[in-house]
């Protein structure tokens, strides 16, 4: 593998110089973001490493605000040439008098240390190896299983953003991810298993073979959904396991809490800011400042320092997850959670890794205490329509809680509820918080976020089987 | 910038080949140059602006039965050397598999007229502006309407090159545009919302007063909806759950799913799949088609490949690759596609089209009688698994009684198995058009019989 140089990034003397350009004929706001990036990512399916891949981008975007109107642009080059032409070409699009950027203040935080392995210094062999091992760990469960796909992927962003109001600060982030997806057959019946591990963090993440764990979870969610029966169909009490039952918050409230969504008052959490949403055991944050989570950063896409922010305290909403515009509209300071895709994109609110915080109780125990119930073991993924608070989840994996204890699997429901709703369905969190990985869609843009929460129940839940 | 343009982009490509040259494998190279614009408006301003010229090159190399992948978004002549190398290191970790191999250059490409329109780029970015002002506008003087959240314009003109060393030199460019807006009804406390679109291949061709209607229908219906008993239903699908629900489908006729043993429709070909009303073409060179193009995203000509017919299945969707490990003289159907010059390319419908049916929409709901009319599903890729069959999903719309619409419905889920719907497809009205959204899909509103929908 060659190893590249590393691009030195803009400095915040270009940076101001850009700003000044970018708002000669005015503006209320300026920034310029600059990253660069590598990838790599190795494919082994159907038995066989099908591919490595990888890839370089590097660009700077900026952002002219004036009045009610944004204007962005990008380019795919760092040259001092290149950012004036594209700031001289947004300037254009405002008339007025110049207005001045304040003096560049450079952000210092306690520096983080960088991951102990960083996977560039790591042999592409060594991560063709470790797929293969997670394959084959997956492979050789039973002899029911058909088909296992792994996939290996690491990438390592570095960002440079300065702003007219001053801050400018650099971040660099390493994030690792491992797939392991399997399919098992037992005469008709084909079942799929999915699990991953993924963190901000280098290498390091598969020290004691935790590579292995996740083949291994994704071929046994796979071998028992062949015994599932039909989820049915109707009301009843739902619980969700820790971990990736963490979408329930992240769609059902997380999304609608996004500022963005506040501003223009088409969330159904606008102006409930100090009332009760949930019962006095339910506290839930966003939290992007906890190293090696999938959604942390040291600092977001606009030069904002993470934070972990309260938005529900024992049962009454207390904060919202905003930028630095949408805050200023409603009157608060940018939660560091301004957040896009690449230099290719506008930044939005977006969450980082949001959860309920952890009960009393153990997740036995509340079992143990539930006459009958849904039990949603894990999940696939979700939805919302922050306006009406309406969301979906799919189950992929789910089980009958008959008289407190766990039986037969049941497969093929997806969770229907409303957020606004459900908070106030939640009758008991357990203590077994858990954080999980996932990729966050909005706006076009898909950025790393972590879901998590301790294993709760509801008191109902419209569950979408096919048996009625 | 336009200087990129067509001869310019195989130039480049070829300049990549060059670098490889004194390397022993093919090589292919693809280049792609976009220009793109997207306006947000919001109460009559826009919000905004946002302008790129996103480009970037992907190298596939392939050496004894091993591929390897790299690209860049720097055109440097440093970066373009370090993109074959990477490409060229790459290859030299995967396994060997006999069938991995860059086509060979096509005798002559289909031609699909239309597909570039100069005036995208030349019509001013007021007009395009006042396209999504009076989209917003006509959807807030809808009675019911408090807020249009967003009203969208987007265009893109894209360029792009195949080059290789087996001798593909393909060049081909498309413009795209639509408008689209999602629009808030009230009613006390219930808040709705619909979302409406319009797309062409130019500015002139889009009607955004249509868009604003959908929206505001579609939204302002649902007012006052609540979930519905539990049971088993027929429903009607909407046009644009249809298509949505097709693209699943669809992915379960790729070759490279069913080779892999990740198809539910493996060995079943020449057998009843679906109902025998039921017939799926894809048509990869139809003017009106988004996915329409002379050639595929390895430079194989597209094509029309018959899916399932009278409910029989007929055959499934190839690139090169699968095709060669099918055997028995398959060939590719011209359905390689990959999402940007980040990826290698992998196989994919092109555009979907099913037949149109008969008569008015509300005809359909007299012929049905009872049923739920499906306007919206959410959580599709979270509760469609193409590979289980497994199917649930959240849904809302309206209760067709007597033969027509009646009340809303929200928050219920519809569930049933990929199979079981195929063989349920029934009747469908004469209402065919293009959705764009989901892949790129040409289909009528579906009943479906025998659905389970979970409410109250």
């Amino acid at each position: 593998m060659p190893m590249r140089h590393l691009s030195p990034g803009i400095s915040p003397e270009l940076t101001e110089h850009v700003l000044r350009v970018a708002l000669r004929n005015g503006g209320d706001y300026a920034e310029v973001f600059a990253e660069d990036r590598s990838s790599l990512s190795v494919r082994m399916d159907d038995g066989r490493l099908e591919e490595v891949s990888s890839g370089i981008d590097q660009g700077a975007s900026i952002r002219l605000v004036k009045g009610p109107t944004t204007s962005f642009g990008f380019t795919d080059s760092l040259d001092e040439s290149a950012l004036v032409a594209l700031a001289e070409r947004l300037s254009a699009s405002v008339r007025g008098a110049a207005a001045l950027p304040s003096s560049i203040r450079v952000i210092t935080l306690e520096p983080r240390p960088l991951p102990r392995l960083m996977p560039i210094a790591v042999e592409t062999a060594a991560k063709t190896d470790l797929v293969r091992a997670a394959e084959s760990v997956a492979r050789e469960r039973s002899a029911e299983i058909r088909q296992v796909a792994v996939g290996y992927s690491e990438g390592r962003q570095r960002t440079w953003v300065g702003s007219s109001r001053g801050p400018f600060a650099t971040d660099d982030r390493t994030r690792v991810v491992l797939s392991v997806n399997v399919v098992a057959q037992r005469d008709g019946s084909i079942q799929t298993g999915y699990e991953t591990l993924a963190g901000t963090v280098g290498f390091e993440i598969f020290d004691g073979e935790a590579h292995l764990r996740t083949a291994l979870e994704a071929a046994d969610k796979a071998l028992i959904m062949l015994d599932a029966r039909p989820a049915p169909g109707g009301r009843m009490p739902v619980i969700l396991a820790n971990g990736f039952g963490g979408v329930l918050f992240h769609e059902a409230c997380g999304h609608g809490l996004e500022a963005d969504f506040i501003v223009k008052k088409t969330s159904i959490w606008e102006g409930r800011r100090g009332s009760r949403v949930a019962a006095p055991f339910v506290t839930a944050y966003d939290d992007g400042v906890t190293p090696g989570m999938w959604g942390s950063n040291a600092i977001d896409d606009e030069g904002t320092p993470t934070e972990a922010t309260v938005l529900i305290e024992e049962g009454i909403l207390t904060g919202y997850i905003t930028d630095v515009l949408r805050g200023e509209k409603l009157g608060l300071a940018s939660t560091g959670n301004g957040r896009r895709q690449s230099y290719r994109h506008l930044p939005y609110p977006r969450m980082t890794n949001t959860y309920f915080a952890a009960g009393g109780v153990s997740a036995a125990d509340l079992i143990a205490d539930t006459p009958r119930a849904f039990y949603a073991k894990s999940l696939s993924g979700g939805q919302v329509d922050p306006a009406t608070g309406d969301f979906v989840f799919g189950v992929s994996e789910g089980y009958l809680i008959e008289g407190g204890r766990v039986g037969t699997p049941l497969k093929g429901a997806t969770l229907i509820g409303n957020g606004a709703e459900v908070l106030e369905a939640i009758d008991a969190i357990a203590d077994d918080l858990e954080v999980r990985a996932g990729m966050c869609g909005k706006e076009g843009q898909a950025v790393p976020v972590g879901t998590g929460q301790p294993t709760l129940r509801l008191r109902e839940l419209t569950v979408g089987g096919t048996a009625v | 910038m336009t200087e990129l343009a067509g001869r310019e982009l195989i130039d480049v490509g070829r300049s990549v080949l060059e670098r490889a040259s004194g390397l022993p494998g093919d090589i292919e190279v693809y280049v792609q140059h976009s220009e793109t614009l997207t306006v947000k408006v919001y109460q009559g301003e826009v919000e905004s602006l946002v302008t790129g010229e996103p480009r970037g090159i992907g190298v596939r190399y392939v050496a004894d039965g091993r591929a390897g992948y790299a690209y860049t978004g720097d055109f440097a002549p440093a970066a373009l050397d370090e993109v074959v190398a990477m490409a060229a290191t790459n290859a030299a970790a995967a396994d060997v598999d006999e069938h991995v191999s860059l086509p060979q250059a096509a005798e002559s490409y289909p031609e699909v007229p239309g597909l570039w329109r100069p005036s995208l780029l030349s019509t001013p970015v007021e007009r395009k502006i006042a396209l999504a002002i009076e989209a917003e506008k006509t959807a807030l003087g809808s009675s019911e309407i408090e807020t249009v959240e967003e009203s969208a314009y987007v265009d893109s003109a894209t360029r792009m090159a195949i080059v290789s060393s087996k001798g593909v030199e393909a060049y081909g460019e498309q413009t795209f545009c639509y408008v689209y807006l999602s629009a808030h009804a009230r009613r006390g406390d219930d808040v709705q919302t619909g979302l409406g679109f319009v797309t062409g291949r130019e500015p002139q061709e889009l009607d955004p007063v249509s868009a604003a209607q959908d929206a505001a229908l579609q939204a302002s219906r649902l007012l006052g909806a609540r979930p519905c008993p539990t049971g088993k239903y027929t429903v009607v699908l909407d046009r644009e759950v249809a298509a949505a629900v097709f693209s699943v489908v669809a992915r379960a006729l790729n070759a490279d799913a069913v080779q892999k043993g990740r198809s539910l429709f493996a060995g079943k070909v020449g057998e009843l799949v679906a109902a025998p009303s039921f017939s799926l073409v894809d048509h990869g060179l139809h003017p009106d088609g988004m996915a329409s193009a002379s050639f595929d995203d390895e430079g194989v000509p597209r094509k029309v490949t018959p899916l399932i017919e009278d409910g029989v299945l007929r055959g499934f969707l190839h690139d090169t690759y699968t095709a060669a490990r099918e055997g028995g003289g398959a060939r590719s159907t011209g359905n390689a596609e990959r999402g940007s010059y980040r990826g290698s390319p992998g196989v994919a419908a092109s555009n979907l089209m099913l037949a149109s049916g008969e008569g008015t929409l509300e005809e359909l709901f007299a012929r049905v009688g009872t049923g739920l009319y499906v306007v919206g599903i959410t959580g599709l890729a979270s509760g469609a698994n193409p590979v289980s069959g497994e199917f649930s999903v959240g849904a809302r719309g309206l209760l067709i009684e007597g033969g027509a619409l009646t009340t809303a419905v929200r928050e219920v889920t519809i569930a049933s198995d990929l199979v079981g719907l195929l063989s349920n497809v029934g009747d469908r009205a004469g209402d065919a058009r293009w959705i764009p959204f989901s892949g790129s899909v040409y289909t009528p509103s579906f009943a479906v019989t025998d659905v389970t929908v979970a409410g109250t």
